[in-house]
């Protein structure tokens, strides 16, 4: 029972519940051992499935739980399906796995945290969500997950909200989280328009076999387009690419374990992972897929110039999760999907990893970050200065190492690629040059950060160097867990030019894995294999050769001479760029002011002048008039009384008017006499219709008159009499026959 | 029933004339009036000759009700009223509102005029055109309406005796002077 | 006499009466004139009720009597009360019931 696909993100959700409700009454032990206990379950079971369970029936589309049909209106169905196919087993899997291990690690970390419960329910409920987010078989729940995510990066970086700087980074990531997801929205909707559904497994087929998604839309491209576009929008906000990654940088504010799990292995992955879930609908347009790349890769060199600048250990590590985000948009984005998820792979565990050295870090340093400060922690911090070492090579694409596979794995695939066709067919090149620069960037940037705070004297206070020490074991266990990950994961997806030389033909084990989900995976040539390899070592070698020039034992001759050289370039990338006052004059002002004529315009005055104060004004009035004859005098009620009683009578007491005719006939000859009109009335007016043709013939004060008809028949005459004073009227019919 | 239609003697109209300009009359005095106890005496006045007039009409039991209760019981209410009011006015017709309630005069003027035109019209009808009242044997008698009074009317009857002794309570009790308790206070 | 002219004469009353009852300022005088309605409203009954034949008008007018006498009780009752408060019954200077 417990193997149905919807307890891996039930228990993590159910165990936030319990701890937001109940959580403050338990004792710390209670607490974290509910919260790591949901979560390491939903790994086993995830582990269970996607091992025991999976691979049967991995061809035919993966294990579905349908765990109830959801709503429906008119066109519209929606049901509430999980589905565990070769690529969403994979995530849940890491997911879970890195879930479970930065629990455990939190433990330790937030020990002396006071809101210990309500940390463990956070992590829970984004574990929960990131889960749903990852198994939704429609996308409504893939929706669900994908709020629910942001929720819970909201909460959890804006944990230690009496800072007014947490809480505003909070509130910074949801609401450029919000700009995307409404992208995310508008591309469900086209895709809805076009298939008439919302269910993935749908969209994809109408995306393989119908036309639906080929038809043009606007500006000539296709539906499929569009919504590819405005879904990587959506991925942008979550995945921290241009222009909304400003959120993730300022994300550091939250605890660490939080940065290692939110924002480095699992929710910045979200946008990868939906384009590569939709890669049937990308394939459709190569155009969407260039823009993707191109983003990608121009995120990719850019975050990476900025984090050469940063003097916080976090900033660093934040700005390269922001450039590594960028090579795995290269990866979906020239149609190597398994490379991309590849990169997603490798990247959780050593990004990880370095998230929770910086944690172990900072733990030591008293809960700084500031590199400028610290060096020669290498002695004093065995543990975590071997697993840095081991994560920092991998993510410099060292040969084997992970990141090398996973990079290399991009990189072909990036000047391989025959997506685009004739029109873009730069783009393959260009992005793949961007992203050896990128290359380039990193392992600059990393072995800075590693040199200044690992090797060299300490440049920090007499008394905070005597607090250095190393983590706990609760915190150095999953820090070497994540090394060994990051050095195995390698292992997913051996290139074929090497399997080639163990005699292993066909494409890497992961791609193969992955096709049923994101289609055939690339065929690249072996020699293109050996040459990226070849170059991208180079690259690393470079730039870990310059920063240990620039860096090695501590700032070096050559930094300081780069600083006089170009201050005002360095100034500007520790600045990033100054990208976040850009936005704040173009957009955010305007924006305000706009917001405040509105609240000028409509708040004040119309709604609490007009709309408000009108009925207050109006009651006011109204109050004074009758008030006014409110006298108190009940004489004049009574007059009142005797003068209403006089009207009513009046009108009461109106003539009635006379209904008694008399109707002589002589031949063909009519005279029509009323009876008794009564003189003393006020003129009453009589109108005779003899032909019955709807005019008046004779009309006046008389009430009598005479008709001669023409010919023998059954005749009618209508009469009418108007009393002008009284403005009554009567209408009365008399027939008669000639003879 | 039948109904007499006989032409009024000169007696009956000398005696309805003069009893209705006694009625009329007395009315005017009374509304005009700057004393209250003249006013008082114009009203005892109007009722005595407007039970002389029931009597005209064969009411006979009513005739003397209107003396015996009207003119005595409840003119001598209004008689002790006045003596425990006193009054002081420059003139009788107050200035507020003299607009409006001249307006009602009117208002009622032109309902009078329209009733009485109306009655005038139906003059000849046999309910107004009766002249003497039908030969039952004891119309306007103590007796007649003793009988309708226990019998047709019974519960109305009843009613009004409960309703007079409400009336005698609620007077009592609105009109006592004001106690003072022990305290101080007023009831 | 025919029935209308004492009709007439109790309209005559009643309007007399509600001349009183709208324009005279001393509470007391009020009074009197709702007493000169309730007369004009009695001869009417007695009127008809001679003119139908029938009863049953005397005895209306008796319950009319018997309400002029409690309503005139009442009504006395509350001048006396008002006077004691305000020392004077001067309708033209009462107005609680003003706003």
């Amino acid at each position: 029972m417990l193997s149905q696909l919807r307890f891996i993100p039930l228990l993590p959700l159910l165990g936030a519940a319990y701890l937001i409700l109940f959580g403050r009454r338990h004792s710390k032990r209670v607490i974290h051992t509910v919260a790591t206990v949901a979560v390491f379950a939903s790994c086993v079971i995830s582990l269970d499935a996607f091992f025991f369970g999976l691979p049967q029936v991995v061809r035919e589309g993966g294990i579905i739980d349908a765990v109830f049909p959801w709503f429906a209106g008119g066109d519209l169905a929606v049901d509430f399906t999980l589905r565990m196919d070769a690529l969403s087993g994979l995530l849940c899997l890491v997911v879970t796995f890195i879930g479970t291990l930065i629990h455990v690690y939190s433990v330790g970390y937030m020990a002396h945290e006071k809101d210990y419960a309500r940390f463990f329910a956070y992590l829970n409920l984004f574990c929960g969500a990131m889960l749903m987010l990852v198994l939704g078989d429609t996308l409504p729940v893939v929706f669900i997950g994908w709020e629910g995510v942001g929720l819970a990066s909201y909460l959890l970086i804006g944990f230690w909200y009496q800072e007014n700087a947490n809480a505003s980074a909070g509130k910074k990531a949801f609401i450029t989280n919000r700009i995307g997801d409404f992208g995310f929205l508008i591309g469900m909707f086209l895709l809805f328009r076009a298939t008439g559904t919302v269910n993935i497994p749908d969209i994809l087929d109408a995306a393989k076999t119908g036309s639906a998604l080929t038809a043009p839309l606007w500006l000539g491209q296709s539906v499929a387009f569009w919504a590819g576009l405005f879904l990587f929008v959506g991925a942008a906000g979550k995945s921290a690419q241009i222009p909304l990654y400003v959120w993730l940088p300022d994300a550091m504010a939250g605890p660490t374990p939080v940065s290692a799990l939110i924002h480095a292995a699992t929710m910045v992955t979200a946008g990868v992972y939906l384009v590569a879930r939709m890669s049937a609908v990308y394939m459709l347009a190569p155009a969407a897929l260039a823009i993707v790349a191109i983003v990608g890769a121009l995120t990719a060199v850019f975050a990476a110039i900025i984090g050469f600048a940063q003097n916080d250990f976090k900033k660093v590590l934040a700005y390269s999760t922001v450039s590594q985000l960028g090579f795995m948009f290269v990866g979906v984005g020239t149609a190597n999907f398994a490379a991309g998820i590849f990169h997603l792979f490798t990247h959780a565990f050593f990004k990880a990893g370095l998230f929770l050295c910086a944690g172990s870090v900072m733990h030591a340093m008293g809960g700084s970050g500031d590199i400028t400060r610290m060096g020669g922690l290498a002695k004093r911090l065995p543990w975590t200065t071997r697993v840095f070492q081991v994560c920092w090579l991998a993510i410099s694409g060292v040969p084997l190492f992970s990141g090398f596979f996973s990079k290399d794995a991009i990189l072909d695939g990036a000047f391989a690629t025959e997506v685009y066709g004739h029109g873009l067919a730069w783009v393959g090149p260009l992005v793949g040059g961007l992203l050896l620069l990128a290359a380039l960037g990193t392992a600059f940037y990393m072995s800075r950060l590693y040199f200044l705070v690992f090797t060299g004297p300490c440049r920090a206070d007499e008394h905070v160097q005597q607090h250095i020490h190393e983590s706990p074991a609760s915190m150095v266990f999953p820090l070497v867990v994540l090394a060994v990950g990051a050095v195995l994961a390698g292992l997913a997806a051996i290139p074929p030019a090497i399997r080639e030389l163990f005699g292993k033909h066909g494409e890497s084990t992961l791609a193969t894995w992955l096709a049923p989900a994101v289609g055939e995976p690339m065929e690249i040539a072996h020699s293109a294999e050996w040459r990226v390899m070849g170059i991208s070592t180079v690259v690393a070698l470079v730039g870990i050769g310059l920063a240990y020039a620039f860096y090695g034992g501590g700032y070096r001759q050559p930094a300081h001479a780069f600083v006089q050289k170009m201050p005002g370039f360095v100034a500007l990338a520790r600045d990033k760029f100054r990208i976040d006052e850009l936005y704040a004059k173009v957009l955010l002002r305007p924006f305000r002011l706009f917001c405040n004529i509105v609240f000028q315009l409509v708040d004040r005055i119309l709604i609490d002048k007009i709309l408000i104060g009108g009925w207050t004004f109006l009651a006011d009035i109204l109050g004074r008039v009758f008030r006014f004859f409110q006298s108190g005098d009940i004489q004049r009620y009574l007059a009142a009384f005797a003068i209403g009683a006089a009207v009513v009578v009046w009108i009461a007491a109106r003539p009635t008017l006379p209904d008694d005719v008399r109707v002589k006939v002589e031949g063909r000859t009519v005279k029509v006499d009323m009876v008794d009109p009564d003189a003393s009335r006020g003129a009453l007016r009589y109108s005779f219709d003899f032909d019955g043709d709807g005019t008046p013939d004779r009309s006046g004060p008389t009430p009598s008159a005479t008709w001669i008809y023409g010919g023998v028949d059954h005749h009618e005459v209508t009469i009418t009499i108007e009393d002008s004073r009284w403005h009554t009227r009567r209408i009365l019919t008399r027939t008669f026959d000639l003879r | 029933m039948n109904l007499a239609t006989a032409a009024p003697t000169v007696l009956e109209k000398i005696a309805f004339f003069v009893l209705a300009a006694g009625v009329l009359g007395g009315a005017l005095v009374t509304i005009t009036r700057k004393s209250a106890v003249g006013a008082l005496i114009a009203l005892i006045a109007t009722f005595c000759a407007s039970a002389g007039l029931y009597a005209t009409l064969s009411a006979h039991f009513l005739a003397v009700l209107q003396v015996l209760v009207y003119a005595g019981a409840i003119m001598v209410l209004f008689i002790f009223a006045v003596m425990i009011v006193s009054h002081d006015e420059e003139h009788p017709i107050a200035l507020r509102g003299l607009f409006v309630r001249t307006a009602g005069v009117l208002a009622i003027g032109y309902l009078f005029y329209r009733t009485a035109w109306l009655v005038v019209r139906e003059r000849t009808s046999d309910v107004l055109a009766a002249t003497a009242p039908p030969p039952i044997p004891d119309f306007g008698n103590v007796a007649a309406i003793g009988r309708l009074l226990f019998s047709d009317f019974l519960f109305p009857f009843e009613a009004i005796s409960l309703l007079l002794l409400a009336a005698v309570v609620g007077g009592v009790v609105l009109a006592r002077p004001p106690q003072t308790r022990n305290d101080g206070g007023a009831v | 006499m025919p029935g209308h002219f004492y009709i007439l004469v109790s309209l005559a009353l009643f309007f007399i009466g509600t001349t009183g009852v709208l324009m005279r300022r001393n509470a007391l005088f009020v009074l009197m004139s709702v007493e000169l309605q309730l007369a004009a409203g009695s001869l009417a009954l007695v009127a008809f009720s001679r003119g139908l034949g029938d009863q049953r008008g005397h005895v209306v007018a008796f319950f009319v009597m018997a309400l002029a006498a409690a309503e005139a009780a009442i009504g006395l009752a509350i001048v006396v009360s008002i006077y004691r408060v305000n020392r004077k019954i001067d309708l033209a200077t009462i107005d609680e019931l003003r706003n």
